[in-house]
Parts: C-alpha cells; sequence; structure tokens
C-alpha cells in the first residue's frame, strides 16, 4: 500500500496541532509555514514581550522535533494540481540566509547589520535590521531580502533587469548586454519593439517615470553595433547528439534554438516556411519599428552555435509532420499565429481588394506588394491595425483610415504608436464597426459602417459596444485590410489530429515544461498562447527548450 | 605600507586635527604585490569622499591616484595637481567646505565614530567581493547599487552617531535630541527604538511624559 502523505499548509496553532494529530497516527506530513519560523502571526507579537517571559506553545517544540513531520518554513504554496487522486503542489522555499545550526544565538550580528528598514510587525514605526529573529524563544533568525524585482516578476522571461539597468549605470555597457544574453538571445528586436510589461510594473513610476528598462537594453544592444564588436555565443563542452526539428524561425523557435545549442545539442534544425528568418518579427513588423538588417544579425549570431535553418521548407507540403516526428528525437512547434481572422460579414470574399492584415503586411515586409493607390481601410484596433495603417501611408495610399468600434481608451494597440500613427495622418474613426464591404465590378468599392456607443463592461473590463441603430454610412475605399485577430494555422499537422487543442484553436500543452499530449512533441510561442507579444513567445521558447533537455536526458 | 591597509578612521582623525588635504597613492590595477589591495583602497577612499561630502567637508581634499614606482614624472604631475586644488581650497573649515568650523569639527569627530565602527568596516570590505564574484548566493551587486545602498547606510550611521554622541554626555529624551540635532523627531524615535532594541541604550527615567534614555557601555570582548 502507498503510503499517505498530508500537506498542513499554515503554521500557527492550528495548522501545528492538526500537523501533529496527524503525524501521531503514523502519517508523514509536511507543514508549510509562510513566515520564517512556525508559530505564525501570533509569534511576532510576542517579540513586544520580554525574552524570558514569552510564551511559546509547547506543541511548537514537539512539532519540531517529531520524526513525521517535515517543516519547510518561509514557503509559500505558488501551484496546486490535482491529477489521479492525487494532489501535486510547488512550493517556493525561500533561504533563510542564516545557518541556524551554527548561530549560537549572541544577536551580534543585530548589532552591526547595516541595513535599516521599517519593522512590519509593529506596522513601520520602527527599524528592524535586515538580518533579526523572529522568535526570541526559538531564537530562528533570517536575512530579509527581497524577492525577485516587480520588474524580473513582470516579464516573462524573467530578466534581470535590476542587474543590467544597475551595470548600465556603472558604465559597462558589454557586461550588461551579456547579462541580458543569458535569458535573452535576440536583445536588439526586443529592445525596440517590446511593450515593456515591466515598465507598467516599475516602482519609479509612482515618483516621476519608469525607468526606460526596454529602450535601455536596445541602447546596450547598440553600442555593440556601433563598436564593430562580434560576440561569440557559447555551447556547453559537453555534447548530445540528439536531433531535434524545429517549426518556425520565429521568437520562440530561435530561442528554443539557441537554448537548445547552449545546453551542447549539436543537431538542431529549424524549419522555415518563409524565404526570411524571424518569424512574425520579419514580416509582420514593419521596418521602420524593426529594421531588418539588425534582425538577421541576431539571427546569423544564434545559428552560428550551429544551427540550420531551412526556408522554404512548409511542413505538411515540403515535408510531411509524421517524417519529421519520425527523423528527429524531439520536436519543437513555433509556428505562431499567421492568419488573420476573418470579418465575417457580406461581401468580405465577392470583391478583390479584402486582405487580411497579416497577408498586407508579409507582402509588404517581403517587397511583393511595393504600392498602393487610393483609399485603405484598416479595421482594428491593435498594434497590427495600426502597423498596417502606418505601412500603408509609407505605400503610398492617398488617405488612410482606422475604423475601431470603441474609442481610444480601449484600444490595446501602445498608445504611443497611435499617436505617432495620427501624427503621420493616419485618419482615426472611433465607435465604428463594418457591416458590409460594398463592391463594383469585382473590386472593393467601399465600406459601410456603423456607429456604435459604449455598454458595460464585458469580461475584458472594457466596456462593450452596442450599434446604434439607423446610423449606417459608407466610407469609399479601395483596400480593405482587416486587422481584427489572428489565429494559428495547423493545416501542417495533416492527418496526425491526435493533438488535444484548446478551443481557440491552439495547442494544448503541460504549463512547467511545453509538452503535447503526444510525446517527444513540444509546442510554444503564439501558437500556445493565441496572438501576443514578442517576449512571451521568447518565454514559450524557453520553456520549450528546457522541456526537451529534461525529456531527452530522462529518457 | 599598502594603501588597502590605510584605515579611514584615521583619515577622519587625521582631518580632525586639522588636515587640510590628504592624498593616497596606489599602485595600478593588477599590479597589486597582495592582489586586491588597491581595490580595497580605492573603496574605502570612494566611500570616505561621499562620507565627508555628507558631513560638510569638501571631497576634492581626499584624493585616490595611481602610479608605479618608476614613474616619477606622473608622480610629480600628480602631487602637483593636487596641491593646486588644496592651495585653492584653502584651510579646512574655511570658504571651501560646505560647512565652517568648529561646527566642521565636531562633525568630523561623528565621521570618526562612523568609520571606526564595525558596520561601515564590514560593509566597505565587502564591496570588491560583491561586484566581482558575488555573495554566498552568487548573487553580483552592481556599483551603482552599492554606493546607493552606502550612501543611504552612510546617512543613517551618522545620525545614530550624533545621537550617541549627544547620550554618551547625558540621559536625553527623544524631544531634546531631536532639539539639539537637526533630524526630525520621528526619525530619532525610529533610531532610539532600534538601538534600545540592541542594547545601544536604555531606559533611564521619565521625566514629566517623556522617557530618556541612556547610553549603555559596550563590553570590548
Amino acid at each position: 500500500m502507498e503510503t499517505k502523505e498530508v500537506l498542513v499548509v499554515g503554521g500557527g496553532p492550528e495548522g501545528v496541532r492538526a500537523a501533529l494529530e496527524k503525524a501521531q497516527a503514523g502519517v508523514r506530513v509536511t507543514l508549510v509555514e509562510r513566515f520564517p519560523a512556525l508559530g505564525a502571526a501570533r509569534i511576532p507579537r510576542d517579540r513586544i514581550v520580554a525574552p524570558d517571559a514569552c510564551f511559546v506553545n509547547p506543541e511548537l517544540e514537539e512539532a519540531r522535533v517529531h520524526p513525521n513531520i517535515r517543516i519547510l518554513a518561509y514557503s509559500e504554496i505558488q501551484k496546486v494540481r490535482r491529477e489521479n487522486g492525487k494532489i501535486q503542489t510547488r512550493i517556493l522555499k525561500r533561504s533563510l540566509r542564516v545557518d541556524n545550526d551554527k548561530c549560537t544565538d549572541c544577536k551580534a550580528c543585530i548589532q552591526v547589520c547595516p541595513v535599516n528598514m521599517l519593522d512590519d510587525f509593529d506596522e513601520g514605526l520602527g527599524f528592524r535590521t535586515a538580518v533579526d529573529y523572529f522568535n526570541p524563544q526559538t531564537a530562528e533568525f533570517n536575512i530579509f531580502k527581497e524577492d525577485m524585482p516587480v520588474c524580473q516578476q513582470a516579464c516573462p522571461v524573467h530578466l534581470d533587469i535590476r542587474g543590467y539597468v544597475g551595470r548600465i549605470a556603472d558604465g559597462r555597457h558589454l557586461e550588461s548586454l551579456a547579462l541580458i544574453r543569458e535569458r535573452l538571445p535576440i536583445p536588439g528586436s526586443i529592445g525596440r519593439i517590446c511593450p515593456h510589461p515591466c515598465e507598467s510594473a516599475c516602482n519609479r513610476q509612482y515618483l516621476d517615470a519608469p525607468i526606460s528598462i526596454c529602450f535601455l537594453k536596445r541602447f546596450v544592444a547598440d553600442v555593440e553595433i556601433a563598436r564593430e564588436i562580434t560576440p561569440a555565443y557559447k555551447t556547453a563542452s559537453q555534447k548530445f547528439p540528439e536531433k531535434i526539428a524545429i517549426i518556425g524561425a520565429g521568437p520562440a523557435g530561435l530561442t528554443c534554438a539557441h537554448d537548445l545549442a547552449r545546453l551542447g545539442y549539436e543537431n538542431i534544425t529549424i524549419y522555415e516556411s518563409l524565404p526570411v528568418p524571424g518569424g512574425y518579427l520579419w514580416v509582420g513588423i514593419p521596418e521602420y519599428r524593426l529594421p531588418k538588417k539588425l534582425l538577421q544579425r541576431e539571427v546569423d549570431l544564434i545559428c552560428e552555435m550551429g544551427i540550420e535553418i531551412r526556408y522554404n521548407t512548409r511542413i505538411g507540403e515540403d515535408i510531411s509532420f509524421e517524417e519529421l516526428q519520425k527523423s528527429n528525437d524531439a520536436v519543437f512547434i513555433g509556428a505562431g499565429c499567421h492568419r488573420g481572422l476573418k470579418l465575417r460579414i457580406p461581401g468580405e470574399d465577392d470583391f478583390e481588394g479584402v486582405v487580411d492584415c497579416v497577408t498586407f503586411l508579409r507582402e509588404q515586409a517581403l517587397g511583393t506588394r511595393k504600392s498602393g493607390t487610393g483609399k485603405l481601410i484598416v479595421i482594428g484596433g491593435g498594434n497590427a491595425a495600426i502597423d498596417s495603417a502606418r505601412v500603408g501611408w509609407r505605400m503610398g495610399f492617398d488617405e488612410v483610415y482606422l475604423v475601431y468600434r470603441r474609442t481610444r481608451r480601449e484600444m490595446p494597440a501602445n498608445s504611443w504608436e497611435v499617436d505617432a500613427a495620427e501624427h503621420e495622418g493616419v485618419v482615426l474613426q472611433y465607435l465604428a464597426a463594418p457591416v458590409e464591404i460594398l463592391g463594383k465590378n469585382g473590386a472593393v468599392s467601399g465600406v459601410k459602417c456603423i456607429q456604435m456607443k459604449l455598454g458595460k463592461p464585458d469580461a475584458s473590463g472594457r466596456r462593450r459596444p452596442i450599434p446604434v441603430k439607423g446610423s449606417e454610412y459608407v466610407i469609399d475605399a479601395q483596400t480593405v485590410v482587416p486587422a481584427i485577430s489572428q489565429t494559428a494555422n495547423l493545416e501542417f499537422l495533416g492527418k496526425s489530429t491526435e493533438f488535444r487543442l484548446t478551443r481557440w484553436n491552439t495547442f494544448e500543452v503541460d504549463p512547467d515544461t511545453g509538452a503535447t499530449n503526444i510525446e517527444g512533441v513540444f509546442a510554444g510561442g503564439d501558437v500556445v498562447s493565441g496572438p501576443d507579444i514578442a517576449i512571451r513567445a521568447v518565454a514559450g521558447g524557453k520553456r520549450g527548450a528546457a522541456g526537451i533537455h529534461t525529456y531527452l536526458r530522462s529518457r | 605600507m599598502c594603501t588597502g591597509r590605510l584605515d579611514p578612521a584615521i583619515v577622519a582623525k587625521a582631518f580632525k586635527k586639522g588636515l587640510d588635504g590628504l592624498l593616497v597613492v596606489g599602485c595600478y590595477f593588477g599590479d597589486c604585490h597582495y592582489i586586491s589591495g588597491n581595490y580595497q583602497a580605492q573603496a574605502k577612499i570612494e566611500m570616505t569622499r561621499r562620507l565627508f561630502e555628507h558631513i560638510g567637508v569638501n571631497p576634492q581634499r581626499l584624493a585616490f591616484k595611481q602610479c608605479s614606482s618608476g614613474e616619477a614624472a606622473v608622480f610629480v604631475e600628480i602631487v602637483n595637481t593636487f596641491d593646486a586644488t588644496i592651495r585653492e581650497l584653502g584651510p579646512l573649515g574655511g570658504d571651501g567646505d560646505a560647512v565652517r568650523n568648529p561646527a566642521l569639527s565636531e562633525k568630523l569627530a561623528t565621521a570618526e565614530a562612523v568609520l571606526a565602527g564595525e558596520k561601515m568596516r564590514w560593509v566597505i570590505g565587502k564591496k570588491t567581493p560583491f561586484t566581482t564574484s558575488g555573495n554566498m548566493y552568487g548573487e553580483i551587486f552592481t556599483e551603482h547599487e552599492f554606493n546607493r545602498a552606502i550612501d543611504m547606510i552612510i546617512v543613517e550611521e551618522t545620525e545614530v552617531q550624533e545621537i550617541l554622541g549627544q547620550l554618551r554626555q547625558k540621559a536625553l529624551s527623544v524631544a531634546e535630541l531631536a532639539g539639539s540635532l537637526a533630524i526630525p523627531p520621528a526619525r530619532i524615535f525610529r533610531y532610539v527604538t532600534a538601538l534600545k532594541r540592541k542594547g545601544f541604550v536604555a531606559l533611564e527615567g521619565i521625566s514629566g511624559r517623556s522617557p530618556k534614555y541612556k547610553l549603555i557601555s559596550q563590553e570590548v570582548s
């Protein structure tokens, strides 16, 4: 019979009693406590009592020495998962940073500790030192060290922002860049285009403005180019022979390849359907936001680690997915979301001149669509819509309209991009939704729109637009670009549809390893998360690489 | 003597006795016979300069320069430049400094107490390892961060030493301390409660409605 294990959360008197009860019945107990020692919130109050007189529950001592109880102090539960009647938990255990076995409780460290901080037990009336005891009776010392900084927590790849910004402040630019590259292989690209969740979290914004974390990254990447330094990405000395195929050379695929090559894998091949690398970074982000030359340089640096990119190779057409699976030890899918969603309004498929934003931007980036004339209407309010409008303006359309069904406040696009579009001359029409695409002789002649008003907030917290009856009007146009969202194109899988997919047509993966339900196949990036920001795709690539490494090494 | 062995407390003491300027000349980085002596010296002098600036001494009065024993011309150049700087600044506590005499000598006495304490010595001794190889947990700190921490510690330690200096003469209440020092009472209260908890001060009695604190003499072990 399997032994039972019990997890008790909370080391207060109740938790200790429950743990002792179970332990005395012969069950193995793990006791998790958020504070550095047992006793929970009751103990800090003891600190105001004279040390000799303070009362400590005798049960605490009993629990501490009981052979069946394992105490995890200073720990927090992060995730609980239930599977086959078992419960799996992920616990973050912080270090006390004091070896309490060696501590003799002389309190000399408190006398000389240089770091004063506001004490939490008296709500900040007095100071505590960074090193302090938690309970005067049991003398369990700990050094308070803040967790990950908020910016690092906000970053999907948890870049060491504190470290690299500090190094820039020291003037050690190249060291700063090396630190960024520890976790992010494409700093120059991300430093240009990232919508920086880190800056939204930055504590400095409460004083004046957040630290320009994103552009500082771009700055150090540019310093390297300006000084004409070619860095070398190091790989591990121990090599592994396994063959790994990666589908898609976008941010997720490139990061996955980089991480695996760094771990020492030698046979990595990236299959890319386009003739260019970078995925959406190349064919979705316009040149003025991310120069192709710079992206090519970063991709070349990654390729020099011994990674092969096979361009113009579409899985499902040039090589089947089954074949890929058979000839490789592991497959990573980072195909992205390269199919624009349809508007689902009449006339959409009937006339020439309706191009979805993905195709529009791709053709422009690859040079097959060089110029345009007449009026262009872009429908949507995301970054892809703004990009399409600004690209359209540069291509020479006479007038560019952007139609969005809510107001500027609800727009998901970056505010500075909207400002720039407006400044360039893009006409922004808010509270308008297309209802029909009109055409003449097989070509688009205009879009019939309806006015909207804002109703109650919906699930996303934004106010839901409601059409105003009888307010239809027509905007003349020769080209219409719907940019309302993208979805993954999973046709390349062919007949192997045993993959577990979500209802948004994305892969369902293990949240820790990125593994799909098929053995040896991993996925990451937009193909898992739906259309999202590049840095999150990088995080997906990293997770996939770590998952593949664990999978291959434990086989 | 290796410049790394120069104790900042001695520097403060010398200035208290009327020194107008101090030039510390050490070896070049990488030339140190003791591997990291000159790094230590640079960190110590840099920290002392920050403290001097805080208490009102012009930091230009203290400098750390590097030259090798074979470079006579460089040495002459360094000394001449420094000599000119000090001549321009004039005597200590005059026009060249933010705080004038005799207030400055009191401040320098506080500075000496700060620099002689364990806190500053240990912090500055850790600078080189913390910014290069990292601490026990492999966390490497940037110089920027370390200097910011040092600035904070300098402010706090000076204020604490000023409080202790006052209490050394007689027992005082928080309000009395705030009256004689230019520190807000709320801040003094925090320092005093922290000092009480650490065992540096104790309650002597209550006069009127305010508690008075006295200094506990520390045993030297």
